[in-house]
């Protein structure tokens, strides 16, 4: 079974996202509402219109669905021409052919494919094949469109900029999106909802920076954004907040953070304390009281800053990202301070 | 909210749940009608060989049949000869097919375009006409060959005699084995990933060394998928053996299944018991060949890896050589000798005087029986193409498109008829048409004829659509779905339009194939609806070897024109 017990509601005029590792069903969940996958169990509603129930014996094919899809592949039909593959869905629900002209026109102005209509659909680069499809997709006003990884196929510098204007389309027509991706960024960028898939169950679900700042599950916290994770026992615990005393090579030290709500801890259990690496304050000095000691194990020049290792003492590595306005060195020692409000403890 | 135009009519209702198992009434009806006429048959042959009395006697049954099979000497030998003729020549023509395929797809040999259809062509040359035009050449008395290297003065009689084991070989090797091969390994070797070849490379190895270290063995699937392949047709072939074998009295399975078959007193019981045991033989072969495809990945193949061919250096030339020489032999000679053998006074004696003459058309030309079976085999020919395109197309398209859950079924069934000797589906298929009421008025029309062609040409038609099918990608009709096109819409829009070339190559390749079929066709064939095949087998068996051989070239230009037209559709061995 690839999609269990996963209950979703989309609202109109947002894009909503579903985000996992590859396998995990949320290309399944979208195929189950274009109605490419036969769901055998359940209810997927659409604008108040069952299309499909097991239990009352409802299946709508995806023809009457009204739903606009970009695929993976973009799909776009190699026999035809650029202006051939947007008048197809327009041609099939029976619009004169001037109108036809004129709202493919229109679409195609949109993404800035005016002018490429007689020419062959395999003649387009990647970019436009994405905006063909996403054309294509559009021009009958679907009720929701749906995007099956629809950047994958694009270099990374294209796809920062489909990125955007995807966005801006999509607030200037007021598109109700299904999103389905496995990369976070493309995910927390564009998306007003996002809802975590795992082993094709819904972990959580909430708005980008809900989920990054306050996941509710060890692995939204793992697969959103990357985290820095210390092994611990719990030493105190007060209203909102948790000692902890770290073990191994930083034996003696102690973090304080928030528990997180859904379990209850106990002095003595044993727990993890995680943090944004990028919540982690770096300061070029040894360090003393409150902060983590470590060591720059090694050091990586980016560009726009560096990637460094930090030993943490025995086998303790982390990796962390540091400003380039400051001069670091290899087997420079650093403090590491962890401010209370950024570091979670889960049970083990 | 910005609007790109006016609201679209409203969505349509709900359509009531039986519409949507429309998926399954079609597959179960192919299945059934497909299981009809490839199981029952099959079933029949099995029960045939228990049931031990003479024809128009009551049954009796009995494992008399299967006591001969496997007792007598006779056709324990017709057992060890198929073995051992398809052992030496699947030995024989593997490595030199994988040279070939090689060179053509992973080489810079000149005219590598050229010579893969070359072997396309050869593919097609019906094996009667070769074995005809090779019977000029290596005829043990005056075969041009022999009768040539008898006047050297160290010989004092030809050395060659085709009617020998090695002489079945030869002309299989010629007809089959090799070409088959190599038009189903070219295009494999030209899929594969350059990039294993390349690593190989920069890290020192030679072209050739890369060739037998990495390119080889990476396509060891393919190759072993090939071999079965190779090994099923050649447990069947009838023809050759048929004109080779039966003056030297060798046997292999077909050509005893037949001998038992066409004696005064036809021994079904042994000839079905023997077609069991090939069936048996064929079952496992299949099984595994199924089973090597379908790991396999099949995706369209795009620009992303460069595939620049290796260069030969100095070895252009004598690799050029070795491939013209093939060439000459499995296309130049047959077709030269097929037509030189046309205008001879007596068929094979080049050293009479004046040996030359234009009578032999004439007669066949003129002759009412020519016209008639010409018009048989146009018929049977372009029926048995559309119909193919028509069935074969949907069981491909059930068997790789939809859920239904008999798809794997199906996709085995359309197989089956691979299992069956020519012979014996023909005999089978007698029997269905006779002992079917219902069907039983339609005995002697083309239409059966047309079925036994159907029935013969689905394994490869299914294949062929099939790998099609499976490198369209399905989103493209997915896509169709979406933007509102029903099943059918979809179909014709989309499927048909992507799919047009591979039908029309399947429609030819079985046009060529139901107009050269013999195997399938000669126990069911009448007067009325003999076609061309048929009547030159006719004429072999009345020794009218000049008339044969005129027919046989119709035959062979009519194949050539066919392989032509579906290599131009862009059909290249395209098979799983």
């Amino acid at each position: 079974m690839a999609v269990d017990r996963a209950s979703l509601d989309v609202h109109r005029g947002e894009v909503f996202t579903l985000l996992g590792p590859s396998g995990c069903g949320k290309t399944t969940t979208l195929r189950l509402v274009a109605g490419l996958e036969r769901p055998d169990g359940g209810e997927i509603t659409l604008r108040g219109r069952v299309v499909a129930s097991v239990s009352r014996r409802i299946f709508v094919q995806p023809n009457h669905r009204n739903l606009g899809m970009v695929f993976q592949s973009y799909a776009i039909w190699p026999h035809m021409t650029v202006f051939d593959n947007v008048a197809y869905p327009l041609s099939l629900r029976g619009l004169a052919r001037a109108a036809i002209r004129e709202r493919v026109a229109r679409v195609l102005d949109l993404v800035g494919l005016a002018g490429l209509e007689m020419r062959a659909a395999t003649m387009l680069s990647g970019g436009q094949m994405q905006r063909l499809a996403l054309c294509r997709a559009l021009v009958y006003e679907p009720d929701l469109l749906l995007l099956d990884e629809p950047f994958s196929n694009l270099d990374a510098k294209l796809r920062e900029q489909m990125r955007l204007e995807l966005k801006l389309l999509q607030r200037r027509l007021g598109i109700t999106v299904l999103f389905v991706t496995h990369d976070q960024i493309e995910a927390l960028s564009l998306s007003d909802r996002i809802a975590v898939m795992q082993r094709g169950r819904v972990e959580q679900v909430g708005p980008p920076r809900s989920l990054y700042e306050r996941p509710e599950s060890a692995f939204v916290r793992d697969f959103v954004g990357s985290t820095v994770i210390l092994r611990g026992r719990v030493s105190a615990l007060e209203p909102g907040r948790v000692s902890v005393a770290l073990d191994g090579a930083l034996g003696g030290r102690t973090v304080a953070g928030r528990s997180i709500s859904t379990a209850a801890l106990v002095t003595g259990a044993e727990v993890h304390v995680a943090i944004r690496p990028e919540d982690i304050e770096v300061d070029g000095a040894r360090a003393d009281g409150a902060a983590l000691p470590g060591v720059i194990d090694a050091l990586l020049f980016v560009g726009d800053r560096y990637e460094t290792r930090v030993s943490l003492g025995g086998e303790q590595r982390i990796v962390l990202l540091l400003p380039r306005s400051r001069e670091w060195k290899e087997g420079q020692p650093v403090s590491l301070a962890f401010p209370p409000d950024t570091v979670s403890v889960w049970p083990v | 909210m910005a609007r790109v135009g006016a609201p679209l009519a409203a969505p349509i209702a709900a359509r009531p749940a039986w519409r949507l198992d429309s998926e399954a009434v079609v597959g179960t009806g192919v299945l059934a009608v497909v299981a009809f006429g490839v199981v029952y048959p099959v079933l029949l042959v099995v029960l045939q060989s228990f049931q031990t009395a003479l024809p128009g006697q009551p049954a009796v049954y009995g494992l008399d049949g299967w006591r001969a099979a496997l007792a007598e000497p006779a056709l324990r030998s017709s057992l060890w000869n198929t073995l051992t003729v398809t052992f030496v020549r699947q030995l024989l023509s593997l490595p030199l097919a994988v040279f070939i395929a090689w060179l053509l797809a992973r080489t810079d040999l000149p005219a590598r375009r050229w010579i893969e259809f070359a072997f396309w062509a050869a593919f097609f040359l019906p094996p009667l006409t070769v074995t005809l035009s090779w019977i000029l050449l290596l005829d043990p008395e005056y075969g041009l060959i022999n009768t040539s290297l008898a006047a050297l003065p160290f010989l004092g009689k030809g050395p060659f005699n085709i009617y020998s084991f090695w002489g079945i070989v030869w002309v299989h090797l010629i007809t089959g084995s090799l070409t088959v091969k190599v038009i189903l390994l070219t295009p494999a070797f030209r899929n594969m990933n350059a990039s294993f070849e390349e690593a190989s490379r920069v890290v020192g190895a030679g072209t050739l060394r890369t060739a037998l270290r990495i390119t080889v063995p990476v396509m060891a699937p393919v190759i072993l998928s090939v071999l079965l392949l190779g090994t099923m047709v050649s447990l069947q072939t009838f023809e050759v053996e048929q004109v080779l074998g039966t003056p030297f009295r060798f046997f292999v399975f077909s050509t005893t299944i037949y001998d038992l078959l066409v004696t005064r007193v036809p021994r079904y019981d042994a000839a079905t018991a023997l077609s069991v045991l090939v069936l048996a033989a064929m079952l496992p072969l299949i099984l595994a060949q199924q089973w090597l495809t379908r790991g396999r990945r099949y995706t369209t193949v795009t620009g992303q890896f460069q595939n620049k061919p290796h260069a030969l250096g100095a070895w252009r030339w004598p690799a050029l050589g070795v491939a013209a020489a093939v060439v000459s032999v499995v296309l130049g000679a047959p077709v030269v000798f097929a037509l030189l053998g046309t205008f001879m006074k007596l068929f094979g004696f080049f050293h009479v005087p004046e040996p030359w003459t234009l009578d032999n058309w004439r007669t066949v030309l003129g002759d009412e029986l020519f016209a008639r079976s010409l018009r048989n085999t146009v018929v049977l020919a372009v029926g048995t193409a559309v119909t193919a395109v028509f069935l074969h197309s949907l069981i491909a398209y059930i068997a790789v498109r939809t859920r239904y859950a008999g798809r794997r079924l199906l996709d085995f069934v359309s197989w089956l008829p691979f299992t069956v000797p020519g012979v014996i589906l023909g005999l089978a298929l007698l029997w269905f048409f006779l002992g079917t009421p219902l069907l039983r008025p339609l005995y002697g029309t083309t239409a059966v004829l047309i079925v036994a062609g159907l029935i013969s040409g689905m394994p490869l038609g299914v294949q062929i659509i099939k790998s099609g099918l499976l490198q369209l990608g399905g989103e493209l009709e997915e896509a169709s779905r979406i933007a509102g096109a029903t099943w059918w819409t979809t179909y014709r829009r989309i499927v048909l339009r992507l799919m047009a070339p591979t039908l029309m190559a399947v429609g030819m390749i079985t046009f060529v194939g139901a107009a050269r079929n013999i195997a399938n066709i000669a126990l069911l064939s009448t007067t009325a609806n003999r076609p061309l095949a048929i009547l030159q087998l006719d004429y072999i068996a009345q020794k009218k070897l000049e008339e044969a051989v005129v027919i046989a070239s119709i035959i062979m230009l009519i194949s050539l024109a066919g392989a032509l037209a579906a290599y131009l559709l862009g059909v290249r061995g395209n098979v799983g």
